[in-house]
């Protein structure tokens, strides 16, 4: 067999149109899916075990179903009760709710990984509270926080190819149509695949820029569990 | 059309025979990726520039792309290069080699935590190689990667849903096809979202019992 790239060439349109779709979607879930993760973390953190409880089996069963079901219940679950969307607008809340748990776990562990005292002992040189949260507390939080915000949104954006089963016409989709139109995988998969590659190494090119401006110290990794991660850093710090 | 839950619980023995196809292939996967990604492990850490080079590039592109291409190569490309694979020896190929490169990459983490006293020590003793690595180094690797490697069995087993895709009868298949007859595709979901849910709850709590058992072990 013989691998012919020209064999492409009228379908290029098609696939950066998906291609722009995937980046479209991947950006507004995480905006979404952002605000939702802080917003349960900062529910989780509240005294008492209610909260607790609550955001745990929000976070654990969104995290033990695989994302493809989640988006069938929500496709399916949403004209169900009367709701009748756009697949891509499903397709989007879908992929936000599933990052929401994820981001909600790195929010909460950012915040818990502060030193107690900082913005007390900011206050006490005579900060205002505002200048203790924007001088001292947020650029502690931010410098935890992205390095594993990060490789949630990569794993977020791959995870938006599953968006192409509910007819989402992103770029797992289109080329699953350009595939039928040309019989040609070899071809449709290694354009498909080096685009995603392309937007991957995008997004964590711009995280390692954001890393600088914040200072994280970890090096931002494409780990997929950073809580796993961060118990094996802390057994090697037991062990040395 | 409200919720039926009766509906939901007549199907439920449908779906548990469905996930014991998920729970053998996410045990095949997790048995390959382990093997595969131990070997990769250790060919990696002797070094050889350009294999080391070849390795960095399949592990950024399983890294880069989505794991449904990933499965949509194994199951399109490979017939179309000669290699014509079932649906589910195309899947479960396409899932272990992904899930080889991440137990590969936290084996490579845990390998900086292994004090390197012990290899220069067994090197001294005039330990061969193979000794060295299944006698001082794995025993002590695997322990370490343990919540790692929990954490890779529930991806694997919510991978094994993406394997419906390609005509693989797991748990969401059979659920799709019961929908399809029965026009109740929220409940019969449900069900699958379940199975899924009760696979994993297991395997983390297994998961927090092994650790709790090698912290002490440890001790």
């Amino acid at each position: 067999m013989h691998f012919n790239p020209a064999l492409l060439l009228d379908y290029w349109p098609l696939l950066l149109q998906g291609a722009w779709l995937t980046v479209q979607v991947s950006a507004t879930a995480l905006v979404i899916g952002y605000a939702a993760g802080i917003a349960v973390a900062l529910i989780a953190l509240m005294p008492g075990w209610p909260p607790r409880l609550v955001t745990g089996l929000y976070i654990e069963t969104l995290r033990n179903i695989p994302f493809i079901i989640l988006l069938f219940v929500v496709y399916y679950g949403l004209p169900f009760s009367g709701i009748r969307l756009p697949a891509t607008f499903v397709g989007t809340l879908a992929l936000a709710l599933f990052a929401s748990a994820y981001y909600a776990e790195i929010v909460r562990a950012a915040i818990l990984a502060l030193p107690r005292g900082q913005f007390e002992s900011a206050r006490a040189i005579g900060m205002s509270p505002a200048e203790a949260m924007w001088h001292v507390v947020a650029p502690q939080i931010l410098r935890t926080l992205v390095p594993p915000s990060t490789n949630m949104t990569l794993t977020m954006m791959k995870e938006s190819a599953v968006l192409s089963s509910i007819t989402v016409p992103e770029l797992t989709y289109q080329s699953l149509v350009v595939q039928g139109n040309t019989f040609a995988p070899f071809e449709v998969f290694a354009a498909v695949a080096s685009i995603y590659w392309l937007i991957a190494a995008v997004i964590a090119e711009c995280s390692r820029w954001l890393e600088r401006r914040v200072g994280a110290t970890q090096a931002g990794g494409v780990s997929r569990n950073t809580i796993a991660e961060r118990y094996l850093s802390l057994v090697a710090r037991r062990a040395s | 059309m409200g919720f039926k839950l009766d509906y939901l619980l007549s199907i439920l023995p449908a779906l548990m025979r469905a996930a014991a196809v998920n729970i053998r292939l996410a045990l095949l996967i997790m048995l390959l990726a382990l093997a595969l990604g131990t070997a990769l492990t250790i060919l990696r850490s002797r070094k050889i520039a350009a294999v080391n080079a070849f390795i960095a590039v399949v592990i950024s592109f399983v890294r880069g792309t989505p794991l449904l291409i990933q499965i949509f190569i194994a199951y399109y490309v490979l017939p179309a290069v000669g290699l014509d694979l079932s649906p589910q020896v195309a899947g479960v190929s396409a899932i272990a080699f992904n899930s080889m490169v991440f137990v590969s990459e936290s084996m490579r983490g845990g390998l900086a935590t292994i004090d390197s006293g012990q290899i220069e020590a067994a090197t001294a003793l005039g330990l061969p190689p193979r000794a060295i690595w299944f006698k001082v180094v794995l025993p002590q690797l695997f322990r370490r990667i343990v919540p790692v490697l929990i954490n890779e069995a529930t991806i694997v087993v919510k991978g094994t849903a993406l394997l419906s895709v390609i005509t693989v009868v797991e748990v969401l298949r059979t659920a799709q096809q019961i929908a399809s007859a029965s026009y109740r595709p929220f409940e019969t979901l449900i069900g699958a979202a379940l199975m899924f849910l009760a696979i994993n709850l297991v395997i983390s709590l297994s998961g927090r019992v092994a650790e709790s058992r090698f912290a002490r072990s440890r001790i």
